[in-house]
């Protein structure tokens, strides 16, 4: 009994429920989407939407609202997974929601069987949201208020077609949509300063290779890799008017070298670490530059033009943007790849990292205060923010959200600074915007066409008459198309433009064969990818679409665009 | 009885195909992409219903897979697997509640989902894929896996591709594999023997990080070096006579305590219980969405193969492969996979040929006659059945072992129709035969 | 399906019987390729327990030279079904006194571990173990303090070898006799 460990503090029973995705966005990831509250304006069949809703309900979203005023019928039972035949004449947002519920008891949801547009009337009816999600088909002009909404209350909106083999997704997200965590591939994170050293990483380098051609195979073998680069490049300048290596071509000779001073005589015949050295040259004798989409964020007159009521994320931008005019450089991330090396001596050069990484982010915390008080900003910028900033300054994104396509009635549609580089891929093997376009089109149909004198629920394509149907869509998508050609004033050939023309018929054509259907697979699908980008937005981690996914069922192929 | 009264009114009164409504506006109407000589309607309803499809795996893949082809049209589905529930499973494994802990996935799934989808068949076995044999893969239309383990895809595969007879249309199975982990994905369609099979395709499964032993041992840097310490070397220098159960929180526990304390002695931070669990698991990532969108891919291709509502994946020397990567983005690459002249599994002379051989003839006599037919002509063969090895050249103690058999008869060591698998070191492939004896 | 199966073209005649025999699997296969393969030489022998299982089987290597000459030492190979996407798991038998092998057993060879690829074959394995017979490796070992002895004293850690061969003790450690 000596011999049991003292009790641990185990994984609590929730940590132990959703250890497979906290292994991905962590407890932060986790609190902001249990702080959620996702609305659902669900339509047709229905499916999409809800199967999102699944894979949102089942990591743990707060809370969920479905506002649906279809009654179930028999067609729902056989696309639907959320229904049972004895709900048959019921609500089909009552019965969902509770099928829905029990996928999760710590989820709470809710719904609403009055119809949208009533719904939408009411004063301050999407204030309770924090993000809403609404399926194709519906009215343009709901549409139209519900991306206003968006543009108003910086809510991100969702809105998603499936139709048969193919879907489609597009998000508004607010103007400014930072990210700083992107989870960077881990290759690509190290940033290792080898041509900016400063004075304890040289001084590290000096140490470890103090006497390096007379230590023993077993110190030789062993001495990290960072130490031997930087030992050979003070080398190398000494040749060469104290210049690091500056080419390619000098890059592979100074690799030669360090090649070259690895020894063969021992027991295993070469060595690892200077393996490791060799294999770190191309890659990591680069001047530490931030990427362009970095600069560019310290150029936006967000990040220059700071107010009290700026967001935290642009007082960070600020005072990195300041430390970096100073030093050329961002603060230091401070993280160390693993090496061959003794214990002592990486934990030593880790700390050598460490240590720096926090006297960066000193100084940027420092700015951020500055910046604060003279700001008379009320709440300060905790720390930790700062510190993840600083962390991940090489890859903090911005994406820029702007509204979606909302196709009106007689009204031509406008591509506007999007128009040139949406019209030169058009013609690109393969393209999907042809198939965005025939989407279009289809809305176009719902927006011209109604079920009632009412205007109630949407006529979608292809319900009765599929021929006719086909001719009206196909013929709005091509005019879609023409307008686009026209607006980007784009050259392209006679016989290019003759089978993009081809493409979009057949789009148009598929589109209209599912007369609205949804087939459960593809709805399933997009379900996984629209459910995945509202978990990338909510917890503002990872890189979202900008701003537009399509999915082609029938060839398996998607695509992002921008519109 | 009550329930079945209830909705044979219903369909009577709103048609028999009610319920198929949005289904049969695909299956009932051509397409653009349609095959011209592909004729709607009934006859592909019917070909949807009858054909009898296998689901291997039932965790987070698995559920979204059943739940699909359920709602796709298919009645008759049978499913896999071995495991029962872990509180884990219950944030994408949405088949299952917190009640069902400890029972068969299978099982709970298979009677959810015939449960909310009416009309459905779903006929779990919980258990082993290497259970079950020839006879009863041979039974399946179509085979869709949602596996984690590569060990189990090239079992199945192997066993496809063994099932391929020339004469017999229905012995080659589509098989339909998908994997993912955190958020990327594949999905893939094989036609045993005619396109690249899972064998061609071993290299896109990255082999799993090693860390040299000595550096356990001697050097450790990271916390993960010193969990795989405890995990490889302390546990059986200190608990060699108790199984190391990785689900036992105790084991777990004592790890991580060896773990910390070593990091401790060579100042490594970072050890915590969570990532204890995760190395000595082998824990990969997993969220709904993306086993929802390899799963419905994998079913939407196994849709098209059974309706030819539209062209699918697979069709020799066309893509196979759908690759998915959701972290930054969204993005898809769709490819065909080429299949390997020399794969192990699938290339011509790995497929077993019959052979009509005499049973009463000795395996000496057997394998004169082979060096001299002329496919083969072996120099110094080996010879071996699964269960039996027949006979080895090489090495000596396995020869000396294995030559009482030559001078045996053939139907005392082999079963008539039992396949041989034959190298010779003068040859890069092997051999299959399957005797029959005359 | 049965267009792309009016592709394929008619070869071979069929099999009429035997769809419930086990098939070779192809791990199995693999391996009955890689014993072609291994150069066993005069120091080396394979011993099968189960000749028909062919997955699992002994070495024993007799150096002819060395430090570790006059010893015989017993290695046992477990293959499992995912050979060779995964690598044999190797385990000395014997307590013996070595640096790079622990008093577990455990050895540590790269291409057991890290660097294992799928294109490597179980001659390379025993090759490797053979080596460590002849070069000892005193960096970064599995026994640290047969180790020390090889770095601080080469004779020392002779002596101590052939005591460790004969069933003595080092160190206070007493090792299994593994003499011929």
């Amino acid at each position: 009994m000596a011999d049991l460990p003292p009790p641990v503090q185990g994984p609590t029973a929730k940590e132990k429920k959703y250890d497979r995705q906290l292994r991905l966005w962590g407890t932060t990831g986790q609190a902001a989407l249990e702080n959620s509250h996702i609305l659902l304006i669900n339509s047709g069949p229905g499916v999409v939407g809800l199967e999102t809703l699944k894979n949102l309900v089942l990591p743990g979203i707060g809370n969920f609202t479905i506002q649906d005023s279809a009654v179930v019928s028999e067609a729902d039972l056989g696309v639907n997974f959320f229904l049972e035949e004895e709900h048959l004449g019921g609500f089909r947002a009552e019965r969902t929601c509770a099928l829905l519920k029990e996928l999760n008891p710590d989820v709470q949801g809710n719904f609403i069987t009055e119809p949208i547009e009533p719904f939408l009337n009411k004063p301050n009816a999407l204030d309770p949201y924090t993000l809403v999600i609404v399926a194709a088909p519906i009215q343009p002009a709901l549409l139209m208020k519900l991306s206003a909404h968006a543009d108003a209350s910086l809510i991100p909106i969702f809105y998603v077609h499936s139709v048969g083999f193919y879907s489609h997704f597009s998000i508004h997200l607010p103007p400014t949509f930072p990210i700083v965590d992107t989870h960077p591939d881990p290759e690509t994170i190290s940033d290792l300063r080898l041509l900016k050293p400063w004075k304890e990483l040289l001084d590290f380098a000096t140490e470890k290779t103090n006497g390096l051609d007379t230590m023993d195979h077993e110190d030789h073998g062993h001495v990290p890799y960072i130490a031997l680069l930087l030992h050979f490049l003070e080398e190398w300048k000494k040749g060469h008017d104290g210049q690091v290596p500056q080419n390619y071509k000098e890059k592979t000779a100074f690799r030669d070298i360090v090649s070259k001073a690895a020894r063969t005589n021992n027991a295993e015949g070469g060595e690892e670490n200077f393996d490791e050295a060799v294999a770190a040259v191309l890659k990591s004798l680069n001047p530490p530059e931030p990427a362009g989409s970095v600069r560019d964020i310290f150029k936006t007159k967000e990040c220059l033009a700071l107010s009290a009521e700026s967001a935290s994320f642009w007082v960070i931008a600020h005072a990195i943007r300041l430390f970096y005019t100073k030093y050329g450089v961002l603060p230091l991330p401070g993280s160390v790849p693993d090496m061959k090396a003794r214990s002592a001596d990486y934990i030593q050069l880790q700390n050598v990292y460490k240590s720096k990484a926090r006297k960066d982010l000193a100084e940027v915390v420092e700015s951020v205060r500055f910046l604060e008080r003279s700001l008379k900003r009320s709440t300060p910028i905790e720390e930790k923010d700062v510190e993840a900033f600083c962390k991940n300054a090489a890859h903090i994104k911005l994406v820029r959200g702007r509204p979606f396509h909302v196709v009106q009635a007689s009204e031509s549609l406008k591509w506007g600074d999007r128009a040139k580089s949406i019209a030169q891929t058009l013609a690109f093997p393969d393209s999907l915007i042809p198939l965005y376009i025939a989407f279009l089109a289809w809305d176009e149909y719902v927006a011209t066409h109604a079920k009632d004198a009412l205007g109630g629920v949407p006529k979608v394509p292809g319900e009765t008459d599929v021929e006719t149907d086909t001719e009206k869509v196909t013929g709005v998508a091509i005019k879609f198309l023409n307008d686009l050609v026209k607006e980007a004033a784009a050259h392209i050939e006679e016989d290019e433009l003759y089978i993009i023309k081809a493409q979009t018929g057949e789009f148009a054509q598929e589109l209209v064969r599912a007369g609205g259907a949804e087939l459960h697979n593809i709805s399933a699908l997009t379900g996984g990818l629209v459910s995945q980008e509202v978990i990338k937005v909510i917890t503002e981690q990872y890189v979202p679409v900008d701003n537009t996914c399509i999915f082609d069922g029938v060839k398996s192929r998607s695509a992002v665009i921008r519109v | 009885m009550a329930e079945v009264a209830s909705s044979s009114v219903l369909n009577v009164l709103e048609g028999p195909r009610a319920k198929w409504k949005y289904l049969d506006n695909i299956l009932g109407r051509e397409g653009p992409f349609t095959d011209p000589e592909w004729e709607p309607g009934q006859p592909v309803f019917e070909g949807l219903e009858r054909a009898k499809v296998l689901v291997i795996g039932a965790g987070g893949l698995g559920c979204e897979i059943l739940k699909n082809l359920a709602l796709s049209g298919f009645k008759d589905i049978h499913v896999i697997d071995m495991d029962t529930i872990d509180i884990s499973n219950l944030n994408r494994q949405f088949l299952f509640r917190h009640a069902d802990v400890g029972k068969y996935k299978a099982e709970v799934a298979a009677k959810f989902v015939e449960k909310r989808v009416k009309g459905v068949k779903i006929t779990p076995y919980c258990g082993r894929i290497q259970d079950k044999d020839d006879e009863y893969y041979m039974q399946f239309a179509m085979i869709v896996c949602g596996l984690d383990s590569i060990e189990a895809r090239r079992w199945i595969n192997a066993t496809l591709v063994g099932l391929v007879d020339e004469e017999n249309p229905d012995s080659m199975k589509p098989l339909i594999d998908g994997g993912t982990e955190g958020f990327k994905g594949q999905a893939r369609v094989i036609f045993p023997t005619m396109t690249s099979c899972i064998e061609c395709q071993l290299d896109m499964h990255a082999p799993r990080a090693a860390v040299p032993l000595c550096t356990l041992a001697t050097i450790p840097r990271q916390p993960q070096h010193c969990i795989e310490w405890a995990h490889i070397i302390a546990w059986e220098e200190e608990r060699k006579d108790i199984t190391l159960d990785t689900d036992d929180p105790e084991h777990i526990t004592w790890l991580y305590q060896k773990a910390l304390k070593r990091a401790e002695e060579f100042s490594i931070p970072g050890v915590t219980y969570s990532m204890t669990q995760g190395v000595v698991k082998n824990i990969i990532p997993a969220i709904a969405s993306t086993n929802a969108i390899v799963a419905a891919s994998c079913c939407n291709e196994a849709f098209k193969i059974a309706t030819n509502a539209n062209p699918f994946l697979g069709f020799p020397e066309t893509e196979n492969y759908m690759m998915y990567t959701g972290d930054e983005s969204i993005y898809t690459y769709t490819f065909e996979h080429q299949k390997k002249p020399d794969c192990p599994v699938c290339n011509p002379n790995a497929l077993a040929r019959p052979l009509h051989v005499d049973g009463n003839s000795t395996l000496q006599d057997f394998l004169d006659g082979l060096a001299e037919r002329p496919e083969s002509q072996l120099k110094k063969p080996a010879i071996r059945t699964e269960a039996k090895s027949l006979y080895y050249q090489f090495p000596p103690s396995l020869e000396e072992q294995t030559r009482p058999n030559l001078s045996k008869k053939l139907n005392e060591l082999v079963e008539s129709g039992e396949e041989v698998a034959i190298t010779d070191p003068a040859f890069p492939l092997q051999f299959k035969y399957k005797l029959i004896f005359k | 399906m049965l267009k792309i199966w009016s592709m394929k073209q008619q070869q071979d005649e069929a099999a009429q019987a035997g769809t419930k025999k086990k098939k070779v699997t192809a791990a199995q296969l693999r391996v009955q390729k890689d014993l072609h393969e291994l150069s066993l030489g005069s120091t080396m022998r394979t011993t099968f327990p189960n000749p028909d299982d062919i997955l699992n089987f002994t070495l024993t290597i007799e150096p002819d030279e060395g430090m570790y000459k006059g010893g015989s030492f017993v290695f046992d190979f477990k293959i499992n079904q995912n050979f060779p996407h995964d690598p044999p798991k190797v385990k000395c038998t014997q307590k013996i006194y070595h640096p790079n092998i622990d008093l577990e057993g455990n050895v540590c060879l790269n291409i057991l571990r890290e660097d294992w690829k799928p294109v490597l074959n179980l001659n390379a394995v025993i090759v490797g173990l053979q080596f460590l017979f002849l070069e000892p490796n005193a960096s970064d070992p599995l026994n640290k303090e047969a180790a020390e002895d090889l770095k601080q004293n080469r004779e020392g850690f002779k002596r101590n070898v052939r005591a460790s061969l004969g069933g003595g003790t080092v160190r206070g450690q007493s090792f299994d006799r593994v003499l011929k």
